[in-house]
């Protein structure tokens, strides 16, 4: 019997919970760590690794399999939680967070099994997941690119260029995602600089867009299975999210980009995002 | 009736062209080449390309950053990228992409960077790479070609096919460079290749100046001095053994490049020497300054990158 939408909304909460709390369990093996950008993308990542994309954990580098792009590479533990709970990386990986010779760092890193690229210094995603875009049309390859980008991280100015270019190459096989969480390492973005109005700035650059809640998760489905948004133009989702979502001392608040984590500070996390 | 004109007669003794036409000899040989222009589509005379293969060109406009990061992406869907882009602006401009997407990310990424050094040179100093060996020759992977002349610049662009990497191949700008390498003789990947004989001092030189570094031979020989001449097309990975054996052979050691003096070849080739077999030597580069607008020749004489000037550094050294 096929999964009715309250099972599946169910299953991807269920998910992101764990992602949750898998990146508080990294975070406390390695000390610290970005709990604020991994959080706010917790429930995107659930819904596109454990709905939306096709993937193969056991052949990871299966050619016909959607790309993911972390252009905001700190949100690594995040995405080290979701590769271990689809099953790309061996669980035990989370506890070696920031750990010497470790695959599993603060950034993305290619040689560990489910990352397409070296990311995190910011403003280089998208032309890498334009570059896979090209390279699945040039090759007839039916696969999808999403590319999920911090708002801070939109200051750096390549980002533009490569909007730019892949609504010129109509990149129907391209998604950005821009986890809108409004908050920066220093501050909040409208004291640092202002990046809204945002979906106006995308839709000038020739891209179909849609706002969302990034933490409703009938949304988040909704949008992903709507996807491409046009059939020449690259989508692009901007998602408002809440910075540190989940864990109310770390919610909203520039002091959660990175910080300590204690097993003090875990226990608390973990009360507060409940059981498996 | 005259003979169709070949690919020599194309280049027109410039590497920037000589490697557009080997591209389309490329392009037939392996089908995953895919090439990517930073606004640059007569710079490296790959509009013959475009027409022959447009399904796999990628005009990406003026927007080197972009440019790097694509041809990463595209690397890791198993094509095989060509970035055709300025020298002074794929290096400096985009160097954290260079390092990250290509050299970090290890993609095989072709960077084919023309205008180097001050080809441009009435273009002035916002438009000379004189520092691009030393920022790619800095990178973990990479592998760094200086080709000295068409044959060289053809062969080498062939011979990219070979490596299992990222390869940054230096080309000049709308300057003839003199032949000087064999006709049709394979790129010697990593290794520098003998152009005159002799004991008495050795010129190692790249690019350009690798002809320069002949005549300053010649003129030498007429004086009685014996200087070796090697062509250092391969400034990464290092030919160590054919400069230790000229530190052991000779009375020292002179390097040619336009590029500064800081990190280039004189800097690789002092690298090794200062560690493996101090050996005494003289550079000739372009000085720690920012060079002036003028016509190349006269820009490269100003601050001694001449036949001349070589000629001095070889004398000093006896």
């Amino acid at each position: 019997m096929p999964e009715s939408r309250e099972a599946l909304l169910e299953r991807l909460r269920n998910a992101a919970r764990q992602v949750r709390r898998d990146v508080f369990r990294a975070l406390r093996a390695g000390g610290s760590g970005h709990a604020g950008g991994s959080c706010s993308a917790a429930d995107l990542l659930a819904a596109l690794y454990f709905h939306r994309m096709r993937v193969q954990p056991k052949d990871p580098n299966w050619p016909g399999r959607d790309r993911f792009v972390l252009s905001k590479g700190h949100a690594n533990a995040a995405l080290g939680a979701v590769l271990a709970q689809a099953g790309f990386i061996d669980d035990s990986v989370l506890d070696r967070f920031y750990h010497f010779d470790s695959p599993f760092g603060m950034h993305p890193d290619i040689r560990m099994d489910g990352i397409e690229m070296c990311t995190g210094a910011l403003g280089h995603g998208l032309a890498i997941g334009m570059g896979m875009a090209l390279g699945a049309r040039i090759q007839d390859q039916g696969f999808h690119t999403f590319v999920m980008i911090g708002d801070g991280e939109l200051h750096e100015g390549s980002n533009w260029e490569a909007a730019m270019a892949a609504s010129h190459y109509g990149l129907a096989n391209l998604t950005a995602i821009i986890d809108f969480n409004k908050i920066a390492q220093s501050g909040p973005l409208d004291e640092l600089v202002r990046v809204d109005p945002l979906a106006d700035k995308w839709r000038a650059f020739g891209w179909e867009v849609r706002e969302i809640d990034g933490h409703d998760m009938g949304q988040i489905v909704d949008t992903l299975d709507a996807l491409p948004f046009h059939g020449d133009r690259p989508s692009a989702i901007v998602a408002h999210t809440v910075k540190g979502k989940g864990v109310s001392f770390a919610e909203n608040t520039y002091l959660w980009h990175s910080n300590n984590v204690t097993d003090e500070v875990y226990e608390r996390a973990l009360a507060e995002l409940g059981p498996k | 009736m005259s003979a169709a004109p070949s690919w020599r007669d194309r280049a027109a003794n410039q590497t920037r062209l000589a490697f557009g036409q080997a591209l389309l000899e490329l392009g037939e040989r392996e089908p995953r080449t895919v090439v990517v222009s930073a606004d640059t589509q007569d710079l490296l005379g790959i509009r013959p390309w475009i027409e022959r293969f447009r399904p796999r060109f990628i005009e990406m406009g003026i927007a080197e950053q972009n440019a790097i990061g694509v041809a990463a992406g595209l690397a890791t869907t198993g094509l095989r990228p060509y970035v055709c882009a300025y020298a002074p602006f794929i290096t400096a401009r985009s160097m954290e992409q260079v390092r990250n997407d290509v050299a970090y990310a290890r993609q095989r990424v072709v960077i084919a960077a023309a205008a180097s050094g001050i080809s441009l040179g009435v273009a002035g100093g916002t438009h000379h790479a004189l520092e691009d060996l030393a920022l790619m020759r800095s990178l973990p992977n990479m592998t760094v070609l200086v080709p000295a002349d068409v044959e060289e610049a053809y062969q080498a662009t062939l011979a990219t096919l070979d490596i299992d990497g990222p390869v940054y191949l230096r080309l000049g700008g709308r300057v003839e460079e003199p032949p000087v390498t064999r006709l049709d003789a394979p790129f010697p990947l990593g290794k520098a290749r003998l152009l005159r004989p002799g004991n008495d001092v050795a010129i190692f030189a790249c690019g350009a100046m690798t002809s320069l570094a002949v005549q300053a031979s010649d003129t030498l020989k007429a004086e009685g001095i014996a200087a070796r001449v090697l062509n250092v097309s391969t400034i990464k990975p290092l030919d160590r053994e054919s400069i230790l054996a000229a530190a052991a052979e000779t009375r020292g050691i002179v390097t040619a490049e336009e590029h500064h003096l800081t990190g280039g070849l004189g800097g690789a080739v002092a690298e090794l020497l200062a560690v493996e077999h101090p050996t005494r030597m003289r550079m000739v580069g372009m000085p720690d300054a920012f060079a002036s607008i003028g016509p190349t020749v006269k820009v490269r004489e100003k601050y001694g990158m001449s036949a001349a000037a070589i000629a001095a550094a070889c004398r000093e050294l006896l």
